[in-house]
């Protein structure tokens, strides 16, 4: 088999694109996880939720960038209401019902994607600004792609100076690494949760937003997402905000490049290295605690 | 005597209730399919119920034996008993490996892994098209005759026939686990699940516990998966699928946790509802998932718990 240089640099291009939307994901399992101790099992809902709003945004107006930006702040606010409404019940009794809820607001949720939009997977078109490849030699990258590599940085590294240098990204840390410390230094915990929970939301719509042009819609999707996020964030540790984007950027690069050996492979290759990894390192790359 | 009868009053029940059903529902394959995912739902009721270990990877267990049994009986033309062996067998190896890793760590980070990994083996059921049909399925699973020991001889082709069958495995299995909850065993598993961090520091390993509570669970959830595929004679990829696990999970919590009677209870009240609402909206899961939400909210027992508690208090109310 010939498989030309250039190729494997485009699919490694490919590979950090679909790597930057897991990291936009993963981010948000990861900082739920590590403030409520919760696993969402609702968050490929909300990533499914955000490409069908994007869907509704585009086929009405035709505006993708109205889709980019009103999606996010919908489903954050979905998020908080659910929060509100349904989760904040549950944070005195066992973990096991807050999984099982985020678990059924995700049944539900599909439910109601079915039921609005139909159970046939619909097409997404790439914006016609985004339309066509950058040439770099006789490398071509599509114009989107690079859009989307871009704004995911963009956000990757405010998300990070948000964590690293706010006073909110400081009781989130805090929070990771001991609640009932947080607590006890006077902070309102569950106004954090709602943050929390709607920010991880947010990033959820977003990343469905970015995902739709490139990878179509249908309502099946969210468990499949579910899964490789969930294989990310334990390959990158979980908890851990550097290990997100590690995990999230390997999975996705990893996928593209087996893609062009042996493509029946490339969406089993990242439970390999997560099976990998928690042999070798249980915690996983940069895990915070075991 | 009379105890004898008191401590199986509940068994007994579920003889009764169990060979009525034929009779009750409009057709046979309901009352197989119930009688199948009864097991299943009580397989994982020990993991959940009685270890407190949560998992979504029954899908796995249960479409894993689906495969094996189907395989054994196209391409080795397996006996019915093997078949079965087979598909349990390798059940339980996918549990051991599975579970393995699942009992590494506690809590939430537990329950993702197990996650991850069904999906990992839904991938490769759907990719793997020359073994498993990938989404055509597997076909032509003919079920083989009942034969016990070269002496009988029964042909399993009606469906009362089989229901009979499952019917025993199902009881078998029933008392079995049932068993495993009331001995020494199962009392630690309790322990397990009210206090992890206690029972350790008493001197057991709970981590061998759960693992061993986790491949019961997948040999049982595997026998339910043989002869489902026997049942339908077709093996397909949505039984690997999460919404395997999904359905088992809702049987199981809407029915209630930990009492054995509640899952089998949640399992055909779930089973009849979808047979029933499935032809007048396509919609239903959606009425299943809001009856979930409202057992999380309100009703932690389930219908068993509700059942329990009313029962209880009119008892209260008489004396």
């Amino acid at each position: 088999m010939d498989i030309s240089f250039n190729l494997i640099i485009v699919q490694i291009f490919n590979g950090i694109v679909l790597g930057m939307i897991y990291v936009i994901l993963a981010m948000g399992l990861t900082i739920v996880w590590g403030m409520m101790d919760i696993i969402n099992f609702s968050h490929g809902f909300f990533y499914t939720i955000g490409a069908y709003f994007a869907y509704s945004v585009v086929s009405l107006t035709g505006n993708f960038w109205l889709a980019l930006v009103c999606v996010p702040p919908c489903t954050a606010l979905i998020g908080i209401c659910l929060e509100r409404l349904l989760l904040r019940k549950l944070y005195k009794t066992n973990i096991l019902y807050q999984i099982l809820m985020t678990f059924g607001i995700a049944l539900i949720g599909r439910e109601l994607i079915l039921l609005t939009y139909g159970p046939v997977g619909k097409s997404f078109y790439t914006p016609r600004i985004l339309e066509g490849t950058f040439f770099l030699g006789s490398l071509f990258f599509p114009r989107y792609r690079v859009f989307v590599l871009a704004l995911a940085v963009l956000i990757t590294v405010a998300m990070y100076l948000f964590i690293e240098k706010t006073k909110f990204g400081s009781i989130i840390r805090a929070g990771t690494e001991d609640k009932e410390m947080v607590s006890s230094l006077g902070i309102n915990i569950s106004i954090v949760f709602l943050l929390t929970f709607g920010l991880a939301m947010a990033l959820a719509g977003l990343s469905g937003v970015l995902a739709a042009p490139m990878r179509g819609i249908n309502p099946f999707m969210d468990v499949s997402i579910l899964g490789i996020c969930f294989a990310v964030v334990i390959i990158g540790g979980m908890g851990s905000f550097t290990g997100a984007i590690l995990g999230g950027l390997l999975a996705g690069i990893a996928q593209s490049v087996v893609g062009i050996f042996w493509p029946s492979a490339s969406a089993i290759i990242i439970f390999i290295m997560m099976i990998l990894i928690i042999l070798i390192r249980p915690r996983g790359l940069l895990g915070v605690r075991d | 005597m009379k105890n004898i009868l008191k401590d199986n009053i509940g068994f007994i029940g579920l003889v009764i209730t169990f060979s009525v059903l034929p009779l009750v529902l409009s057709y046979e394959a309901l009352a197989i399919e119930v009688a199948i995912f009864s097991l299943a739902v009580i397989a994982f009721d020990l993991l959940l119920g009685y270890t407190g270990m949560m998992i979504f990877c029954q899908a796995s267990f249960f479409g894993a034996a689906t495969y094996v049994t189907g395989l054994s009986v196209i391409h080795l033309n397996a006996s019915l008993f093997t078949a079965i062996f087979l598909g349990v067998g390798f059940a339980g190896i996918l549990a051991l490996t599975l579970g393995f890793f699942a009992t590494m760590r506690k809590g939430s980070y537990s329950v993702l892994l197990t996650l991850a990994f069904s999906e990992m083996i839904f991938f490769i059921a759907y990719q793997w098209k020359s073994v498993t049909g990938g989404d055509d399925g597997l076909v032509g699973i003919v079920r083989p005759d009942l034969e016990i020991l070269g002496l009988l001889k029964i042909s399993l082709d009606t469906e009362l026939r089989f229901y009979m069958l499952v019917l025993f495995f199902f009881l078998l299995s029933f008392f079995i686990i049932k068993r495993i909850t009331e001995s020494p065993f199962g009392k630690v598993l309790v322990g397990i699940r009210e206090n992890e961090s206690r029972a350790e520091a008493i001197g057991y390993n709970t981590r061998i516990f759960k693992l061993i509570s986790f491949v019961i669970c997948g040999l049982f959830l595997g026998l339910a998966g043989s002869l489902y595929a026997l049942f339908m004679n077709f093996a397909h990829i949505s039984n690997v699928a999460f919404d395997t696990s999904a359905s088992i999970v809702m049987m199981e919590i809407i029915g209630g946790i930990g009492t054995l009677f509640g899952p089998i209870l949640g399992a055909l009240l779930v089973v009849l509802v979808s047979e029933k609402a499935s032809a007048l909206w396509a919609r239903w899961p959606l009425i299943i998932g809001l009856t979930f939400i409202f057992f999380v909210l309100f009703a932690r027992g389930g219908i068993w718990g509700l059942i329990t508690s009313y029962v209880e208090k009119r008892r209260k109310s008489k004396k």
